[in-house]
């Protein structure tokens, strides 16, 4: 190995050292620590931008429900059969497993690679939290074809809040933690409570009798907005799937699920899929709607919930960009010489911070949320075909750690040529994951058997 | 031992939630006006703040005795 890559490894490994060890039987936790934790992670800032647009892609009222059910369940069946199964057997995080297969050296890439992922996600949760503090300024918020700032005062507003989640979260962030979990019951209420109130104004009956048609006609009504393109069924089945790849394909909750008593506690998730990722975003589509199509989330909430929902978009973007800049620090030290996690965090937020001026972080947020999944995905099929589909061909698993690879380099190879194929397929890219995870467990066990041949 | 104030906060924040949602279902029915249903609604979340986070802070004390 060499010396500069074995000196960033061995930071990485003293910053994860606490959990470097498999979860003992006594630190196992109920199912309903992973019900409530998954209720409370997947209602963010971004629900308030994501159901919306749907509205503005036309897609059509069937299409949407039937996309949301199907494709959250497909996530839920993920969790349950590819990320917590290899959770429970393993009882190691991500990060460890990874370390094992892979080799030190890729993963240090790996979490670099997160991390700049992580400041992008964490800027558009910023950015969405722009619009509300800019509607008390009145000032006006990016058009959504917008790239660039739209003006001097949007990027002051996005800077200012930047700046602030990034202070708060440098300051303390296991009490900002415990704020999020007092928050998260009520903003999901919040999104219920907007679009409620704004149903009258649709013109929904008192009784519901008209709900349906309401949704056909004014809400999903299969009608694009100019310059967006329109999304189907098989779009939203696959967004919803592949809302959270970087979790469950990509095996990130192996940290949550190492804590499980059985795999099946995979189906918990659904706790969070359904009411965030199936309620919240038919709130927002609903609440958008009222407002005349218009993308400019702190309106929307303003108009629907008054302060309480400017409130709740603020905490909602606050909330989930601190844990995504806690993580981004926490990636990044491994690559700054002996820095203090303030130093990392603070180094994140600044970035973060200018990331969040640029108001295409979330005005593409959708097919950011896409390419954020299709970029990590490759290493969570190189995880899952070792330790599933070597043992069935008698292949020698762990070869990195058995040999000290630095990196394992058919792993690195099937993360490049997976992206390089998927990017030359000719599909739409909500679609480009599934056959990229096909081509990346297939050329790996390939990869894998080559190796073994050479060896004997 | 657990605070003899927790359960009372429980109570409170979870009422105060109970009106978050009752307020838009009233502002559905017609039966109270856009502001009022606003002002109701910041009423009732910042209850749910301040009783949540005492709820909170007696569930720690308990699970640290």
């Amino acid at each position: 190995m060499s010396p500069k890559i074995a000196t960033l490894a061995a930071r990485l490994d003293n910053l994860y050292e606490f959990d470097r060890e498999p979860v003992t039987p006594e630190k196992l936790q109920p199912w309903t620590k992973f019900a409530g934790m998954f209720a409370g992670e997947h209602v963010a800032a971004t629900e308030f931008v994501i159901g919306a647009f749907f509205v503005l892609h036309g897609v059509t009222a069937r299409d949407l429900l039937l996309g949301l059910l199907f494709g959250n369940l497909l996530a839920v069946l993920s969790w349950t059969f590819v990320c917590a199964p290899i959770a429970v057997r393993t009882r190691l995080t991500l990060y460890w497993y990874v370390r094992k297969i892979a080799g030190p050296g890729l993963m240090v890439i790996y979490n670099i690679a997160n991390a700049i992922l992580y400041c992008i996600l964490a800027g558009a949760m910023i950015a969405v939290s722009a619009t509300a503090v800019g509607l008390a300024f009145n000032i006006k918020t990016p058009a959504l074809t917008d790239v660039f700032p739209n003006s001097l005062a949007w990027v002051l507003i996005a800077f200012a809040l930047g700046a602030l989640f990034t202070l708060l979260a440098v300051l303390g962030f296991e009490k900002l933690s415990r704020f999020a979990q007092v928050s998260s019951p009520w903003i999901f209420v919040i999104f219920i409570a907007g679009a409620l109130a704004l149903l009258p104004r649709l013109g929904v009956k008192t009784d519901f009798s008209n709900f349906w048609e309401i949704a056909q006609t004014k809400i999903w009504n299969g009608v694009a907005v100019a310059g967006q393109e329109k999304l189907g069924f098989l779009h939203i089945l696959f967004f919803a799937w592949f809302c959270n790849l970087a979790m469950h394909i990509g095996l990130s909750d192996m940290a949550v699920f190492r804590y499980a008593k059985r795999w099946t506690y995979g189906l918990f998730s659904a706790f969070g899929m359904f009411p965030g990722h199936m309620l919240a975003w038919i709130c927002s589509g609903i609440m958008v709607a009222a407002v005349g199509r218009e993308m400019n989330p702190g309106m929307m909430a303003y108009e629907a919930a008054g302060l309480a929902g400017v409130g709740g978009l603020l905490l909602a973007g606050w909330t989930t960009a601190n844990p995504t800049l806690y993580r981004a620090g926490l990636a990044l030290q491994a690559v700054t010489p002996n820095w203090p996690r303030w130093k990392t965090t603070l180094s994140a937020g600044a970035a973060t911070t200018i990331l969040a001026c640029f108001p295409i972080v979330f005005m593409k947020l959708l097919d950011y949320v896409a390419l954020y999944g299709l970029i990590l995905m490759p290493i969570g099929a190189v995880i899952f075909a070792e330790h599933w589909i070597l043992p069935l061909f008698k292949i020698e698993q762990y070869r990195a750690e058995k040999r000290g690879w630095t990196i394992n380099v058919p792993a690195l190879i099937v993360w490049i040529g997976t992206l390089v194929a998927v990017f030359l397929l000719p599909i739409h890219l909500y679609f480009k994951w599934l056959p990229g995870y096909g081509i990346a467990l297939i050329s790996y066990t390939l990869l894998a058997a080559l190796g073994r041949k050479e060896a004997e | 031992m657990a605070s003899p104030a927790r359960p009372i906060y429980a109570l409170l924040s979870l009422l105060s939630l109970f009106v978050c949602l009752l307020l838009p279902v009233l502002r559905f029915l017609g039966r109270m006006t856009a502001d009022r249903f606003k002002f109701g609604l910041l009423f009732a979340s910042i209850a749910w703040f301040v009783f949540a986070s005492l709820w909170a802070a007696a569930a720690k004390k308990t699970e640290k005795r």
